[in-house]
């Protein structure tokens, strides 16, 4: 393998490419828990370097394993025995317009760092994903990330316009594929082909997205419930009221009881918080504002918050309880297991949002046989469900217990005619959960047909091998 | 001196990390290096290994451990509640020593 490291070294640079142990192990773990062996880390800094890369693993027959920030929930950025392609390096902006409503961008963007950008402009990049201050532009795409605006604005599927990638060929072959425009007819849609295809299809090299304003104005209200159906009750009013809801969070109680510690004016709370927010005009915020807080108070919420705008949301402290999610899910399981070395196992699973009650009331009783520590939140807005269990890895029982959780969380979601994955994908922790999900469908030949179409792009499967499919 | 008790400590810590990354977007060295050693979560991460003794302690590893400022400002977003400057204290105090020794 010497030889090869060395002719990689002389095509990029030796700058470029690092055999060091320290940092291959870096770059071989991942926000999942997993781990993988790569044998070498490279870093290019242009599409020419990428497609040199390819072309050099096409000669060689040498996996190649692309990778943004490492903060997948699936496996899908664990390296296996081959070499890790960081991106982090080919982070430049090249360009934000505001008439054409499109920022075009390198893949190691982080999300984060767009939107401050885009935020002098009025605009903002809408999908935002937990991860967005470490999360990158190429891994939210390969990954089809999602976030707490999905509600109102989707998945990363529907902010691409166009990308240009790199195959893994004889030439290394550079392509743009979709159009700068939002309407394009380029016959079949290989732009929506790449995104969430986890690194399996095509190495992206560089990102035409779609941005948006940034609302005027955004009523927001949170309220806590003593039970679930109540506050799925007052989110259906608001959605029946025809409110554009920006947000619509859900926390559960053992969550609530977690992440309110510690943040100022929220001490007395206790139930199920529901966050809501709604994308509207300086004019109609404060009798929306009004008619939010009625609808809570109606169905019983016993505590409201209430704020003009995500910024104020911010400032008063009712994002944050939010984002404790993932904080308190980590402390459940610390003070269940009476140990700091936990790890919380994430499921991400949808539900039709008219399913919810159901879901929420089901995966309680599943978890309860389990006897795992246990937390839920989600987005309920568009029926995506993050349950949560903690789990000591040193305890074999305890990770198979864990396992089989996962797999009846799934069946549920299937159940439900829901899907196994809503955003964080299917890499390696997945691929039975995508299969249960096409056998329910009786679809099975979806598989081949995805399978066929990974041929196409990379007939020697060296790009991403053994993830998605 | 033996420094296994140190290294249980360093294990002890670095053990919480669950790799989300939250702690990169305030450290000062992370845009100035060349990877993401140069970032609390790569450190905290090579601590890990190194308390386990299943990484020798290569040229890159001693940048990292090195390059830390030791401001804390990582402390501030990292949900795990890791003290990342302790923790590569830790680090350089068992390196030290055993270069000392040997």
């Amino acid at each position: 393998m010497t030889g090869e490291i060395e002719e990689l070294k002389r095509l990029l640079g030796r700058d470029k490419v690092y055999d060091d142990p320290s940092v291959v192990a870096l770059y071989s773990r991942e926000a999942s828990g997993l781990e993988g062996n790569g044998f070498l880390v490279v870093f290019p800094e242009s599409t020419s370097d990428v497609s040199a890369i390819a072309r050099w693993a096409y000669k060689r027959r040498i996996p190649i394993y692309p990778q943004g920030s490492a903060t997948s929930l699936s496996g899908s950025a664990v390296p296996g025995k081959g070499v890790i392609v960081s991106f982090e390096r080919m982070n430049r902006i090249y360009e934000i317009s505001v008439v054409d409503s499109i920022a075009d961008v390198e893949p190691g963007v982080r999300i984060a760092d767009l939107n401050e950008a885009l935020m002098t402009k009025g605009y903002m990049f809408p999908v935002d994903p937990a991860s967005h201050v470490v999360a990158t532009i190429g891994g939210a795409i390969n990954t089809g990330a999602g976030g707490m605006k999905g509600a109102r604005y989707g998945t990363m599927r529907d902010w691409v316009n166009q990308l240009e990638i790199v195959v893994p060929d004889e030439k290394g072959t550079v392509m743009r594929v979709g159009c700068r425009t939002v309407k394009c007819r380029q016959g079949l849609d290989l732009v929506r082909l790449i995104v969430g295809s986890e690194g399996t299809l095509a190495l992206v090299t560089r990102a035409v997205l779609r941005i948006t304003p940034l609302p005027e104005s955004s009523p927001t209200v949170m309220g806590f419930f003593d039970n679930v159906e109540d506050l799925l009750a007052a989110f259906t009013e608001l959605k029946t009221r025809r409110y554009p809801l920006l947000l619509a969070e859900f926390l559960d109680e053992t969550a609530v009881s977690i992440a309110k510690k510690g943040v100022a004016g929220f001490e007395s709370v206790r139930g199920h918080m529901f966050l809501a927010s709604v994308e509207s005009n300086h004019e109609a915020a404060e009798r929306i504002m009004d008619d939010m807080v009625a609808v809570l108070k109606n169905h019983g919420a016993s505590i409201i918050y209430t704020a003009q705008s995500l910024g104020e949301a911010e400032e008063k402290g009712l994002l944050t309880i939010r984002r404790r999610l993932f904080p308190a899910q980590i402390e459940n399981a610390r003070r269940f297991w009476g140990k700091s070395n936990v790890r919380v196992f994430i499921e991400d699973i949808v539900v039709p949002p008219s399913k919810l009650v159901n879901a929420i009331n089901e995966l309680k009783s599943i978890t309860e046989k389990y006897g795992l520590p246990y937390t839920l939140g989600g987005h309920i807005g568009d029926g995506n469900l993050h349950p949560a269990v903690g789990i000591v890895l040193d305890d074999k029982k305890v990770v198979e217990k864990a396992h089989e959780w996962y797999v009846e969380v799934m069946k549920l979601a299937i159940r439900l005619g829901g899907s196994i994955s809503a955003e964080h994908g299917i890499g390696l922790l997945k691929k039975d959960g995508l299969r249960l999900e096409m056998e329910k469908l009786d679809s099975i030949k979806a598989l081949d047909i995805m399978k066929a179409i990974k041929r196409a792009f990379d007939p020697l499967n060296i790009l991403n091998p053994g993830k998605l499919v | 001196m033996d420094y296994d008790d140190v290294r249980s400590r360093i294990i002890e810590e670095a053990s919480k990390c669950s790799y989300c990354g939250f702690c990169e977007q305030s450290c000062p060295t992370l845009p100035l290096g060349p990877h993401r050693g140069y970032g609390p979560r790569g450190r905290v991460y090579l601590a890990l290994l190194f308390g386990k003794k299943v990484l020798t302690e290569t040229r890159e590893f001693r940048k990292s451990v090195f390059t830390c400022l030791l401001c804390a400002a990582c402390t501030l977003n990292c949900p795990a509640g890791i003290d990342v400057p302790n923790l590569v204290r830790l680090v350089r105090h068992v390196l030290l020593g055993e270069i000392e020794a040997a």
